[in-house]
Parts: C-alpha cells; sequence; structure tokens
C-alpha cells in the first residue's frame, strides 16, 4: 500500500497575506477609537511596544516553527515542551482567543456597514450584519470551498493600498495642536491601550498554525512572520500618528468607525466608501483566517489526544473538519450577541483575545528554553534566535508579557483567568486519561547522565512490544547505576527530503505509534524512555548517528534471523551498526513471547562474557537464573578432564563478565559433535545468547560457524552478542 | 527530399544522445483518488506502450490541515489508488505509485513529474476510441521529445497522427512545412506507417483558436508544455486555456531541457 505524502501549497505570498493580511486586517479599522480613548495621541506608543511583544514572540516561535513544522502553531510547541497540563492551557487559550478576536472583527464589521448610512441604527443591526457576515465565513468553511487566492490577495492589496492612502494623504491634514498632550493617560495608560491592541498582531501565530503546509518552512516561516511584524507595526504606528492628529482624540474616542471619521476630514465621501468598503473585506479575511486557524488548533490537540476525536471528523463529502468549525461559529455567536447586552463589548473582546494570546506567547518562551535545554533529536531549527539574543528575547518576553497582563482591566484578568481554568479543568476531566505525552520538561529537569541507557530502534509495530520489554528487562538489571533510561529511535527513511513536502507530520505520527506501544511497557518495567524520530537517507548511518549523539552502553536490535550472503551478513541496515557501533550490540530474534530460562554458550570468543551478563540480564525478565553452557569433546578416554576444561573455560568467562557465583548456573557436556550438542541442549532453554565471533583483517563481522547454525536452526529466542571494551 | 534527409539525421543523433536505449517513456497519470473514477478501457489501451507514473492526488480543502485528511482518509485513498494501478498493470513495463494530499493539484503534478523524471503528464477527458490523434508543434522547442512519444503510442495500434504547424500571417510557409515533414519521417523512422501520419500547415490567424477548432474531430490530443512568458504568468498560460475548452483527452509533453 502506498503511503501518502502531504505537500507543502503555502508560498511566501500566501503566508504573508495570510499573516500580515490578518494584521493590517480588521483591527486597524476598530482599534484607534479604543486606543485613543486608551491612551491619546501616545496610543502609537502602544501599538509600538505591542510590536515589540509581538515581535518577541514572533522569534521564539520562529524557532520553534522552522523545529517543528507541523500544525498547531504555539499549542504544539507548549504542549511537547511542557506536556499536555500546559498543552491544554494553550490550546483552549488560543481557540477561544480565536473566537474572541473573530467576533470583535465581525462587531468591527457591522459597525463599519452601519454607520454611514445615516437612517440604520442600533445596535441591533451592528450584531444582525456581524452575525450574517459570521454566517458567511462559517458556511465557506463548513463547505470547504476553495477560495481563490488570487481573489484573496487582490483583495488584501486593495486593503493595503486604502491604509497607505489614508496614511499618506493624512499625513498632510495633522494639527500639531491635536497631538497635546501626547500622552495624557500617562505610561500606565500607554500600557493598558498594548493589552487592548495586541489583538491585532495574532496574525503572525496564523502562519505558525499551518506551518505544515509552508512551502520551504527554514526560509519562509521566519521571514514571513517577523516581517509582516515588523511591517504591520510601523503601519499601525503611522495609522495611529494620523488618526490622533487629524481630529481631537476625545472626538476620536467616541467614534465606533474612527478611521472613516477622519477620512471624511480629508477624502470626503470617496473616502469613506474606500475605508468602509476596506473595513468590510478586513472583518471578513481576518475573521475567516481566525476561524482556519482554529480548525488547526483542534486538530493539532485532537492529534495529541488533547482533544475528542469526535470534534475532530472531517466531513465525508467536503473533507473539512465541518463540526469543529460549526463549533468555533456557534461560540463566535454568541460572544457577538453579547454585543446585544454588553455596551463595550468591541474593547472587551479584543482585550480577552489579547490576553490569551499574550498567556500562550509566554509559554511559548518557556518552551523555547526548554527545547533549547532538552535539545531532542528531531528538534534541529534552521531559524535559531541568534547567541547574543538567546536568554534575553525569551525572558524579556515573558517579562513584557506579565507587566502588560498586569495593566489590564481587572475585569478581563478575571475573564482571561477563566479561559485558563478552562484549560486546567479540562486537563484533569479530559487529557489526564487521554493523552501520554509528558512533555520534554520532565528531562530537563531529571537528570540522566550515568545511568545505563539502552537505544532500540524499532520499526516494526508487531515485534516493537517484545523488543522493548526485553531492552527495559535488559536496563531494568542496572538499576544499581541510577534510574536506566531507553531510547526508542525510529528511522523514516527518506530518499530525499524535499522542502516542498511534509516530512514533520510523517514524523510525528510514527513517534506517536511508538510512543504509544512503548510507554505502558516502560512504566511497567520502572524504566524511563524516550523516543527519538529521526529521518534520513540511509538507515543504519541515521542509527549510528543517534548513538554517538545517545551514547547508549548498548544497542538492542532486532532481526528477522536470515543470513544473506550478497555482501551483507545481517542485512544491509544492521551490518554497519554492529560493526561500528561503539558500545555493546546485540541482535535477537523473538520467536516467543517469554524470555524464559536463558542459557549463554561460554566459549572462548571475545564476546562470551558479553554474551554472559546478557543472559543474566535476559533472566531478571522471568526472574529466572541463567545457565552458562560449554560443550567439550572427550579427550581420550578420561571425560573429568574434558569437563574441567570445560569448567575452566566457564569460570573464565564468569570472571571476564563479572558475574556472583549465585547469579548463575553451569553446565558442562561432553560429546563428539560439539555443535550438534550445543543444538540439542541450547533448544531447551527458552532464549539463547551466543557472542559474535571474532572480526577478521577486513573488519567484516565474521559469523561464527556456532552461531550462524544457532541464529538458523534454534527454536528458542535467540540474541547475538558484541561486547565492547572502552579501552 | 534531401532537406527531410538531412532533418532526420539530426533528429537520430540527438536520439541517440538522449535517450535511453530501451526509448521507453514515463508518463504521468493523475487520479483524483477522493472519488471512486475506474480509469477507461480506451486510455488503458493507449498508455500500455509506455512506464507509467500513478499519482493518486487527495484534494485538500483550504479550512483543512493536509495532515488531517491524510489522517482520516489515507486508507481508503491508498485502497483507491491500489486498484486504479492494479488495471494499469502489464508485464513488460514499469506502474508506479505516488499517494498524495494536496491543496494545489497543479503544484504536485510538477513535483511528482520532476521527482520521476516523467516526460509528459496525462490529461483526462471524454472520447470512446482513439482513431485520431492530433498533435500541434510549436517549432523546434521539445519537438524530438514529442515525436518520439508520439511515436512509442502509435507504433503498436492503429491511430492515425496529423501534426499540425501554424505559421504567422506573412511568414514564409516553406518553413512549417519543413518541420512538419521532418516530424513525419522521424515518426516513420519511430516505427510508424507512413499512411498513419498526416500533417496540416495553417497560415495566420490564432494558433490557439486553430487547434481548438480542429481537436473536434479528433480523440486525443499531444500538446508540448512551453515555458510561459510573463504575460502568461499572468494571465495564464497558453495551454491552459486550450485544455480547458477541448474536453478530449491529452498529453502534455514536459519542456524538461
Amino acid at each position: 500500500m502506498s503511503k501518502g505524502q502531504l505537500e507543502r501549497n503555502i508560498g511566501f505570498l500566501e503566508a504573508m497575506t495570510l499573516g500580515g493580511g490578518t494584521m493590517i486586517g480588521a483591527g486597524i479599522f476598530i482599534l484607534p477609537g479604543i486606543a485613543a480613548e486608551g491612551a491619546g495621541p501616545a496610543s502609537s506608543v502602544s501599538f509600538l511596544i505591542a510590536g515589540f511583544v509581538a515581535l518577541l514572540a514572533a522569534l521564539s516561535l520562529s524557532e520553534l516553527a522552522t523545529g517543528m513544522p507541523i500544525a498547531g502553531g504555539s499549542y504544539h510547541y507548549v504542549n511537547r515542551a511542557l506536556g499536555g497540563f500546559f498543552g491544554s492551557i494553550v490550546g483552549w487559550g488560543m481557540w477561544t482567543g480565536l473566537m474572541f478576536a473573530s467576533a470583535f472583527y465581525m462587531i468591527g464589521f457591522g459597525q463599519y456597514l452601519v454607520e454611514p448610512i445615516p437612517f440604520l441604527d442600533g445596535r441591533a443591526l451592528v450584531v444582525l450584519l456581524g452575525l450574517i457576515g459570521l454566517s458567511l465565513i462559517v458556511g465557506v468553511n463548513y463547505y470547504g470551498t476553495e477560495e481563490s487566492s488570487q481573489l484573496q490577495n487582490v483583495m488584501i492589496g486593495a486593503e493595503t493600498v486604502v491604509v497607505l492612502a489614508y496614511v499618506v494623504l493624512g499625513l498632510f491634514f495633522i494639527d500639531p495642536n491635536n497631538l497635546e498632550p501626547f500622552a495624557p493617560t500617562g505610561p500606565s495608560g500607554i500600557i493598558a491601550t498594548t493589552g487592548v491592541v495586541f489583538v491585532s498582531f495574532l496574525g503572525f501565530e496564523i502562519i505558525a498554525t499551518v506551518a505544515g503546509e509552508v512551502k520551504d518552512p527554514s526560509r519562509n516561516i521566519p521571514l514571513t512572520m517577523i516581517l509582516s511584524v515588523v511591517l504591520v507595526t510601523i503601519l499601525y504606528a503611522l495609522v495611529m500618528i494620523v488618526t490622533t492628529g487629524v481630529l481631537p482624540y476625545q472626538a476620536i474616542g467616541d467614534s465606533l468607525v474612527p478611521v472613516s471619521d477622519v477620512a471624511v476630514v480629508f477624502a470626503g465621501a470617496v473616502g469613506v466608501v474606500a475605508i468602509v468598503a476596506a473595513a468590510a473585506i478586513a472583518a471578513i479575511s481576518s475573521s475567516n483566517s481566525s476561524v482556519l486557524a482554529a480548525a488547526r488548533v483542534n486538530f493539532a490537540m485532537g492529534r495529541d489526544d488533547l482533544m475528542s476525536e469526535w470534534l475532530n471528523v472531517t466531513h465525508d463529502r467536503f473533507g473539512t473538519p465541518h463540526r469543529a468549525i460549526i463549533a468555533t461559529g456557534a461560540v463566535t455567536a454568541l460572544l457577538i450577541a453579547a454585543g446585544l447586552q454588553v455596551e463595550t463589548i468591541v474593547a472587551l473582546l479584543a482585550e480577552v483575545a489579547s490576553f490569551s494570546f499574550l498567556v500562550s506567547y509566554s509559554l511559548v518562551h518557556v518552551a523555547l528554553v526548554v527545547f533549547r535545554r532538552a535539545d531532542p533529536e528531531d528538534y534541529d531549527p534552521s531559524f535559531k534566535i541568534p547567541d547574543v539574543l538567546y536568554p534575553a528575547v525569551p525572558v524579556l518576553g515573558v517579562v513584557l508579557t506579565i507587566v502588560v497582563i498586569s495593566q489590564m482591566a481587572p475585569i478581563i484578568i478575571l475573564l482571561g483567568l477563566g479561559i485558563v481554568g478552562l484549560g486546567v479543568g479540562w486537563y484533569f476531566v479530559y487529557v489526564r486519561d487521554h493523552a501520554i505525552d509528558r512533555g520534554l520538561i520532565d528531562e530537563v529537569i531529571t537528570s540522566t547522565t550515568d545511568a545505563y541507557r539502552v537505544l532500540v530502534p524499532v520499526a516494526n509495530p508487531d515485534t516493537q512490544q517484545n523488543l522493548i520489554r526485553l531492552a527495559a528487562a535488559t536496563a531494568h538489571a542496572h538499576t544499581d547505576e541510577g534510574t536506566p533510561e531507553l531510547v526508542a529511535v525510529n528511522v523514516l527513511q527518506v530518499a530525499d527530503p524535499d522542502p516542498q513536502q511534509n516530512v514533520a507530520a510523517e514524523r510525528l505520527d510514527h513517534q506517536r505509534d511508538l510512543l504509544d506501544g512503548a510507554h505502558d511497557i516502560a512504566a511497567e518495567m520502572d524504566v524511563q524512555l524516550r523516543t527519538v524520530a529521526m529521518t534520513g537517507e540511509r538507515v543504519d548511518e541515521t542509527i549510528l548517528e543517534a548513538i554517538v549523539d545517545e551514547e547508549p552502553d548498548q544497542v538492542l536490535l532486532g532481526w528477522g534471523g536470515t543470513l544473506t550472503r550478497q555482501g551483507h551478513v545481517f542485512g544491509p541496515n544492521l551490518d554497519a551498526v554492529v560493526e561500528d557501533a561503539p558500545c555493546e550490540v546485540t541482535l535477537v530474534m523473538l520467536y516467543n513471547d517469554t524470555i524464559g530460562n536463558p542459557v549463554a554458550l561460554a566459549g572462548p570468543g571475545p564476546h562470551s562474557p558479553a554474551a554472559a551478563r546478557r543472559a543474566a540480564e535476559f533472566a531478571s525478565v522471568d526472574g529466572a537464573v541463567p545457565t552458562l553452557l560449554n560443550v567439550q569433546q572427550p579427550m581420550g578416554d578420561d571425560d573429568t578432564t574434558a569437563s574441567e576444561r570445560g569448567n575452566a573455560v566457564i569460570d573464565d568467562v564468569v570472571e571476564r563478565a563479572g558475574l556472583n557465583p549465585e547469579d548463575y548456573e553451569r553446565a558442562v557436556v561432553v560429546d563428539d559433535d560439539i555443535e550438534a550438542a550445543i543444538l540439542a541442549t541450547a533448544d531447551q532453554f527458552d532464549t539463547i545468547c551466543v557472542g559474535l565471533s571474532e572480526r577478521s583483517a577486513a573488519s567484516r563481522v565474521m559469523f561464527g560457524t556456532i552461531a550462524e547454525r544457532i541464529s538458523q536452526e534454534a527454536t528458542s529466542n535467540v540474541g547475538i552478542v558484541r561486547g565492547w571494551n572502552e579501552s | 527530399m534531401s532537406s527531410g534527409h538531412e532533418q532526420s539525421s539530426r533528429f537520430a543523433e540527438n536520439v541517440t544522445d538522449k535517450m535511453p536505449l530501451t526509448g521507453d517513456s514515463t508518463i504521468l497519470v493523475p487520479v483524483d483518488v477522493s472519488i471512486t473514477e475506474p480509469p477507461d478501457q480506451v486510455i488503458l489501451d493507449l498508455l500500455k506502450p509506455v512506464n507509467l507514473v500513478v499519482l493518486g492526488y487527495y484534494p485538500v480543502p483550504k479550512q483543512t490541515a493536509p495532515a488531517h485528511l491524510k489522517e482520516e482518509h489515507e486508507a481508503e485513498a491508498a485502497e483507491r489508488l491500489e486498484s486504479i494501478v492494479s488495471r494499469f498493470v502489464r508485464g513488460d513495463h514499469e506502474v508506479e505509485d505516488v499517494l498524495v494530499f494536496t491543496k494545489d493539484r497543479q503544484d504536485t503534478i510538477d513535483r511528482i513529474a520532476e521527482q520521476h523524471d516523467c516526460d509528459a503528464v496525462f490529461v483526462p477527458g471524454e472520447t470512446d476510441a482513439i482513431d485520431r490523434i492530433l498533435v500541434p508543434l510549436r517549432g523546434d522547442v521539445n519537438l524530438e521529445r514529442i515525436v518520439s512519444l508520439v511515436g512509442e503510442l502509435v507504433r503498436a495500434s492503429d491511430a492515425t497522427v496529423t501534426l499540425f504547424h501554424s505559421v504567422p500571417e506573412g511568414a514564409d510557409p516553406s518553413q512549417g512545412e519543413f518541420i512538419l515533414r521532418g516530424a513525419a519521417d522521424r515518426l516513420t523512422e519511430e516505427g510508424v506507417d507512413r499512411d498513419q501520419v498526416d500533417w496540416q500547415l495553417s497560415e495566420g490567424g490564432s494558433p490557439k483558436r486553430k487547434i481548438i477548432d480542429l481537436v473536434a474531430d479528433y480523440d486525443f490530443v499531444v500538446l508540448g508544455e512551453a515555458e510561459p512568458s510573463l504575460r502568461d504568468r499572468i494571465l495564464g498560460t497558453v495551454l491552459t486555456p486550450i485544455l480547458e475548452e477541448i474536453e478530449k483527452p491529452a498529453i502534455i509533453v514536459r519542456d524538461i531541457e
């Protein structure tokens, strides 16, 4: 069966219109009124501060998004770094934040349509228009109408032109008197206003939520996120200066359609029509991107088992996540309808959305630090925050977030904390029983330096269960050195990683499969398990890379048991590992589910002691005692000398393996046909451990004849062991 | 006649330079695997002589994350693709399959065609039989690849091929005749019976319009891809309007050089 690939279809321009377009969008037409009321002409400073906070978040998000370019945005990074608890706070925070923002845009949409027409008035009509606009958006999303991206580009382009014309023309009409006093509400007013206007900067987050679909993500994601934040900040600051410069800020503060009121001063009726048209387009497109991003967040939560699959089913015919879209639309509609009762609903919606995103971003900064500390194998961001800025960006980001939140109105903080509480409640009610991820934070906190570490490459879900169980047993025998650790590695073979194609999502699927199977066993055996997903063109080289990075004490590999003669011994994926791994290597063929009583062949070979140790470790699975077996040919007529010789060999192996006398039983068999005797005796045990024979001069793995016959003929489990001398 | 000979010997040189000894072309056949749509028997027969890459694409609406759709529909899509591929499989030629979840079909076709080194892309359309094939030639562009592909497809069948070329108003028509005659010779060399091949030269007028009008009398079209000009990039390529209007199945020969 062919395996589906995912195409990355969002290019630079589309990412810019998605991110920048959303930001230029609705906020610029509605917020100036609220901002002017809160901070006067200094509200442009509020926008600059908000832009700076957003830029810090964009930097951290860019690094995380290029390290894991898959759907979900902030939610996904926080969930991976900090686990399900914070994951569900951010997931719910983002979802509700997007809904609040959407409602905010749609009410603004209604206001702009209603205000210029004298005989239309009243909140009911504003709310009604908002609801109509919303149902349009929900409909489009439900039916999955593929809106032409060209049309979208044209609309966003037109809207940007209108805003630029507004700024350029307006500059000539600024009355310096209006800019006095510049900051009537002082610094705290400016900061408080920052909290309100921050909602306009959530567009760059939308780029991160669709990260899985962005072409050439390592270039386009950071470029579009940072560029859109910087450009939009400058634009917003200019719009504020023009707006508060042309009309006194008190007049603007009272207006529901501030930009249009200002435009009428210098551009007359034409200006008003242009602004109303642009505002309507902007509200629709911003709201649409929010619903789109909300569905992505829902999907990502469902993927990580943080959200019910029921909500995440896609429609049979339209292929859209219709339930998630309807749920998002329904809550947004309620929020818009609340506008009938709550007079100050617009500012309130904007501020709650800002709160949610500020909380998310501060956790994103923490997530970045955790990722840098834990440095997981599959995290290899192509965009890194420069070293000079590294601890500064996340630290400053968190501090500024707290400053901004602290200046918010008590009612907002209360509502915001309510949403956080929703996430916390959801975690305890739902997530704890469903999700298995624990987050990287555990790793950062618990140090795992000296403990025994076993690396297990897993590929086949059918056999990985037993493989991990065995590896856990082996590791468990080393608890005296600290809590042992298993590292399950999966290598996704990619012929030629194409920037157009989404490999990250596949990596994640694999890793989740592994986690699912491995987690229970690891818990049961009291071992720590970590999974590492890697991609590479060659499996053997990638596994060796993992071995070099992880520095395990042992590699445990599953093996089908077939020997090939064409250039390989164990197979193309195994040979190089068996030859070159700088640690002990065990190849296991598992025929039975039980490990039972193990036997080790104690011979003169260099790897016999390792085989004996492995047998002892395997024995601990079922609480058995390993047997060390040696077979000797009779010497002339005296069996006793033969068995003495056998015992001497076993003694030697025991000494080199460092086993205690009570740890094993011994069996010495005297027989003419050594191989037949070994096979006959070994078959009485459930598991056989054999050492590899010596390396030849050509550094090829030479497979001893006994080991070979056992691997081919035995019906028990077989472990082939290659030891390692650190000297 | 001597000019025709020169032409064909030039072709012969190029061919030995660039084509593998088997002379087998690879055609990309895109199939929408979100719906059940068994391939036409006529098309199965036509594509018999070439290697195929069957691209099963699952269109993803803008509102959906591709990974989301993949998660839910991968098995079903793979099954459909498999059943389609099984109908294409024959002993002597390779049939590869690829499954992609994409928001942009064309993007995916381009990438897969590139990755699998396909010579041409198949465009589905409606037809009952393939007896008459129209091959518009634009000039030297991509000529050799088009002709050898047509040769491979037609060699084993009874279909007739009409080569078509349009020269601009006032230009010397002999230049066009030269191209057509050379291409016809070359097809004969490829093993196509001379009786199966004829040509048509048109002077002046819009070549695009001419082709669309002509197609009505044919069952199948082989077109050469051309690098779009700046104008085409903005207004759409020449091919797009042709393909939209003809409704007949077609093959677009890629311009790889």
